[in-house]
């Protein structure tokens, strides 16, 4: 009797999971029509790619560029597949595929600090250095190097500079009556911190110190012009003197009471939007590409007519005042049957001005092209959201660093990891959390640096 | 064919028909990636191939200290799980089956429930409890009772409370459920007679409980163990990625992926993973022999 | 005080109290043990930027709105406008799909196939069989981590990549589950299957028709444990699926967090929803388990 009514009831629960996974199939038919609209772009007699990223905004550009290109190119007709996958997973998954020698992509973007894995030996990308000669000339050429392997062939399309630029949180000043703008070094921003936690009462800091990232030690290096990855084929040493003086400065900040720790490690998570939000934070260095934070978190477009955005302090007058940092290389396999169509494709896509366009009007981001940044229509349109978002128009700061040739080079280089895991696990912790002596905290890198690279 | 019909059926051939299944999946899906693995081990891997490198990586690793952190902190954790994950588990599961508690099956659903969350929404809750920021809920009560923020995830020991409090969340009602399942095969008849014969029920619980769970403990702790040294999701969820602030939550499975993965250094990778087969087959068989569960073979001869 | 009353009354106040006490724990752990849930539960019904930047909180005040769920199923309603909704809707019940056709098939296949190796293992002395469970343990050592290179070639080769079988196969043979059969078995009585092959059954008779039916509490409590197991697995599913329309619902939430801005409404509504079917197999098993246990053994 128990047994026939247990059996009944197993036969239940089965039919009611098929009855709803039917359910679904039947919606999901009507649904994967649309998906495979949305997943795959061009005439299905095209020739075909399969293109990987890890944020769907670069798929929905791809996209837009395959139908640009497929109208203007009648002769040479794409069919795209666009997947998105988790950031860790499609690098893990396209470094396994490349590995065992079949499964990976066509093209596909590669974050920054993921892309010494594939430059070195047997490297497995496609030879881009034809492809992106049409646009070499006015291109960065720092952004195309860092794509680069080590003889200079270039592998990968850059997507935006990421310059570092000062974000600054202008009400704040104003309500307090301090000026900003007439900061040049680092000395008048520590000025301008006492003043600021004067007037506040201690309730606002200046800015937010990292632990988790190294974008203050990126911009110290550049403005010295020095680079712990040691370059192309260099050696890598941390015990710079740029690096040296940016965390004494940033400790003594946090002794004084100037600066806070960023919450949950930098400026670029949840927890640290929160205080910035809440003008807790009043500014902080961050590359071009943070703009699009402002736009895409609800609690970020609150400060709309807000910020400001200058050019980073120096140590010393003169030198460079920004660098750029982050970004993604797209780049075509060595399993790409037709690689030399995608390259075309893909230069085109990322370098020219139609391009160039949805870059900046989509992605909110500091385009390669320079010959663009001066260009009246592209750069200060007022329907860009970032022209209006902002108390000035960010390609006027851009400008203004190009004309200086104030954007230095720091390099990714396969040591990079390695260094920035040290950096954002161990040593800047040790410095600005339990206070450490900067020079003895760098000797404890360096030492591990040597012992891991040898 | 009658004959042959005969033979599969018999008590001979029976039981190879059973565990048919196994040894194919063994040979195919653990056998081959294990021994490719382990002869990885000795290699550097690159896209072009794969080059001998001989001891290499093993000798790499004597002196790497962020492995030797990664293994202190992985056994630290497999210790602490165990004395935390059996004995709570297995008390709420002897109160649970008893007369005592009221309502039962209301809390037996939601201690389950946690296990069942996907991993994402579980590490952003936890995150957002533990966070260093004003809103985070831990700061919450401590600003009650007058304390300024305090950043949990940056501190060993209240770091680990939080990781530790993360396992006990998830797997608390997983473990207790195993008990009770256990304690459901225990003939209710022997605590009828034992109660005749006046044993009260700490004696119950010693005597006959205890002895009678063993199989389902000797399940608990073998799974336990292994899954406590191989723990790397619940820090990975803690900390919002494989990074903790001086390594606090690195464990070895935590290394394997950051070398393996992160930076594309499978050989030295697999070397990490052989290290951590022969620590947890060590653990395992030790206290396999200790409990008597791989004797069996002799007692019955 | 207690000394002062008859034994009697001793033992009943004893059990009063010792139900208020074990009840009160039990009190207690679950409301620790709810809180993140409840808390993330009512975070489905605010907007998801506010859950992230004023954290969890049981504040009931707070205004609910049912505008993460609308999104959600946008594509059931015939009236929406919304198309970023209605497109995100239908991916999110395709991932939905895959899901619980990827769970149903694993939970059926893993089940029976360690069930008849673990009787196989169990039920009968022979020369392998020794040797064998000390295999069972040895792959329980050993971190999928390591396996995880070769296995993807091997999937490649096997032409099973980008499908349902090249996620299930490598994982049928489950040890843990093997291994709690296993124990399981060892404390139900041999004597059964001896009585059955007097009455005439088949060895594989036996198996199926007396030994199952005991077993089911052990099926109950590795079906729930199979099936979280498969609708959380995310590592290996993404290794071996190319296509976004194959996706499980775990790998299709993750891509909802982007550096451009989380998609935080439909994660945390998608996530509570998500919870369902595994809830239910759980409700339905764990019923099952506490029914069916006593009768079987007894009845055979």
């Amino acid at each position: 009797m128990k047994k026939k009514w247990l059996a009944l009831l197993m036969c239940g629960a089965m039919a009611a999971s098929m009855g709803v996974s039917v359910y679904a199939d039947e919606e999901a038919d009507a649904a994967e029509a649309e998906a495979t609209a949305v997943t795959t772009v061009g005439p299905e007699d095209g020739t075909h790619f399969e293109l990987w990223t890890f944020v769907d905004l670069h798929n929905e550009f791809y996209a837009k560029m395959v139908e640009e290109w497929n109208e203007l190119n009648p002769d040479k007709q794409l069919n795209v597949t666009f997947s998105t996958y988790p950031y860790g997973d499609m690098h893990n998954k396209l470094m396994m595929s490349l590995q065992a020698g079949s499964g990976a992509p066509d093209i596909c973007d590669i974050e920054i600090g993921q892309f010494p894995n594939y430059t070195g030996v047997d490297c497995p990308l496609y030879d881009l250095t034809d492809a992106l000669a049409p646009y070499e000339d006015t291109m960065v050429q720092s952004r195309l190097d860092v794509y680069s392997k080590e003889d200079g062939t270039r592998v990968g399309v850059p997507t935006h500079v990421g310059a570092t630029v000062m974000y600054w949180n202008a009400e704040i000043f104003e309500e307090y009556g301090l000026d900003y703008k007439s900061v040049k070094t680092w000395d008048d921003y520590t000025a301008l911190g006492e003043q600021l936690k004067e007037a506040s009462n201690g309730e606002v800091y200046l800015t937010s110190v990292d632990t988790g990232g190294v974008d203050w030690m990126w911009i110290a290096m550049a403005e010295y012009g020095e680079d712990w990855t040691g370059g192309p084929g260099g050696t890598p040493n941390v015990q710079l003197e740029s690096v040296e003086k940016m965390m004494t400065m940033q400790q003594q900040w946090l002794n004084d009471g100037i600066a806070m720790i960023s919450t949950d490690g930098h400026t670029d998570t949840d927890g640290c939007r929160v205080p910035i939000s809440e003008g807790k934070i009043a500014s902080f260095p961050k590359a071009m590409w943070y703009m699009s934070r402002f736009t895409g978190y609800e609690a970020m477009k609150t400060l709309e007519g807000k910020f400001d955005i200058t050019t980073v302090p120096v140590f010393e007058e003169g030198q460079k005042c920004s660098v750029g940092i982050g970004g993604t290389g797209t780049v075509v396999t060595n399993e790409c049957e037709n690689p030399e169509l995608a390259a075309e494709w893909l230069a085109w896509a990322k370098c020219s001005p139609e391009g160039e366009a949805h870059i900046w009007a989509d992605l909110g981001f500091d385009v390669c092209n320079t010959a663009l940044w001066s260009d009246e229509e592209f750069a200060y349109d007022e329907s860009n959201i970032y022209n209006t978002f902002f108390r000035v128009k960010p390609y006027e700061v851009l400008n203004e660093l190009a004309e200086a040739d104030a954007i230095g080079t720091v390099y990714t280089t396969s040591a990079s990891p390695t260094i920035n895991d040290y950096m954002c696990t161990t040593t800047l912790n040790y410095v600005f959390e339990d206070g450490m002596d900067v020079a003895e905290a760098l000797q404890d890198a360096q030492d591990y640096i040597d012992m891991e690279l040898s | 064919m009658n004959k042959a019909k005969k033979l599969l059926y018999s008590q001979k051939v029976a039981p190879y028909v059973f565990v048919l299944p196994f040894v194919l999946s063994l040979l195919i899906f653990w056998l081959y990636p294990l021994i490719s693995g382990i002869v990885m081990s000795f290699q550097e891997v690159s896209f072009g191939g794969k080059t001998f490198v001989g001891m290499t990586n093993y000798q790499k690793l004597a002196g790497d200290k962020f492995f030797s952190t990664a293994v202190k902190n992985s056994v630290e954790y497999m210790i602490l799980t165990l004395i935390l994950m059996i004995p709570i588990p297995m008390v709420l599961a002897v109160l649970m089956e008893s007369r005592l508690t009221k309502a039962r099956g209301v809390w037996k659903v939601i201690m389950y429930v946690p296990a069942l969350t996907s991993v994402v929404i579980s590490g952003l809750m936890f995150r957002l409890m533990f966070s260093e920021g004003d809103n985070g809920q831990m700061n919450v009560l401590l600003h009650m009772f007058g304390q300024p923020s305090f950043a949990w995830l940056k501190t060993k020991s209240t770091a680990w409370c939080a990781l530790l409090l993360l396992c006990l969340w998830r797997w608390t009602g997983v473990n207790m459920l195993y008990f009770i399942s256990g304690l459901k095969a225990i003939d209710t008849s022997l605590y009828e007679s034992a109660s005749i014969d006046g044993a009260n029920s700490k004696q119950q619980f010693w005597y006959i409980t205890l002895p009678l769970l063993k199989p389902t403990t000797i399940y608990v702790l073998t799974i336990s163990v292994f899954a406590g040294l191989s723990m790397f999701l619940e820090s990975f969820m803690l900390w919002n990625g494989n990074s903790s602030p001086k390594n606090i939550g690195l464990t070895i499975v935590g290394y394997l992926y950051k070398r393996g993965i992160e930076k594309n250094d499978m050989g030295y990778a697999c070397a990490v993973g052989v290290v951590l087969m022969i620590i947890a087959l060590i653990i395992n068989f030790i206290q396999l022999f200790a409990t008597g569960t791989m004797s069996f073979k002799k007692k019955e001869d | 005080m207690a000394a002062n009353t008859p034994k009697q009354k001793t033992m009943e106040s004893n059990h009063k109290v010792g139900t208020f006490l074990s009840t009160g724990l039990f009190v207690i752990v679950c409301g620790f043990i709810a809180f993140p849930l409840v808390a993330g539960f009512l975070g489905s019904f605010r907007p998801g930027s506010e859950v992230v930047t004023k954290g969890l909180s049981l504040d009931f005040k707070s205004p609910l709105s049912l505008n993460n769920y609308k999104y959600l199923f946008a594509m059931f309603n015939p009236n929406n406008k919304d198309q970023t909704a209605l497109v995100d809707s239908r991916k999110y019940f395709m991932w939905y799909k895959n899901s619980l056709v990827l769970t149903i098939t694993t939970v059926i296949l893993t089940l029976l196939v360690c069930y008849f190796i673990a009787y196989g293992l169990t039920m009968y002395k022979f020369k392998l069989g020794g040797f064998l469970f000390f295999m069972v343990i040895a792959t329980m050592s050993v971190p999928f981590e390591i396996l995880m290179l070769p296995l993807y070639q091997e999937i490649t080769v096997l032409g099973i990549i980008n499908s349902n079988a090249g996620v299930i196969l490598p994982g049928l043979c489950a040890a843990g589950t093997i291994f709690f059969f296993r124990q399981y078995m060892t404390t139900l009585p041999k004597e059964l299957l001896d009585a059955a092959r007097v009455d005439g059954c088949t060895e594989y008779g036996i198996s199926v028709k007396i030994m199952m039916p005991i077993t089911k509490p052990a099926f109950a409590s590795q079906a729930i444990m199979c099936a979280m197991g498969s609708w959380n697995n995310m590592l290996w599913p993404m290794m071996v699926f190319r296509d976004t329309s194959k996706f499980t619902l775990q790998i299709g939430l993750n891509t909802l967090l982007t550096p451009y801005g989380n998609n935080y409404d439909l994660l945390i509504a998608g996530s509570m929803f998500g919870i369902l079917p595994i809830l239910v197999i759980y409700l339905i098993f764990n019923r099952y388990l506490v029914d069916g246990m006593t009768s079987g053994a007894v009845k055979g």
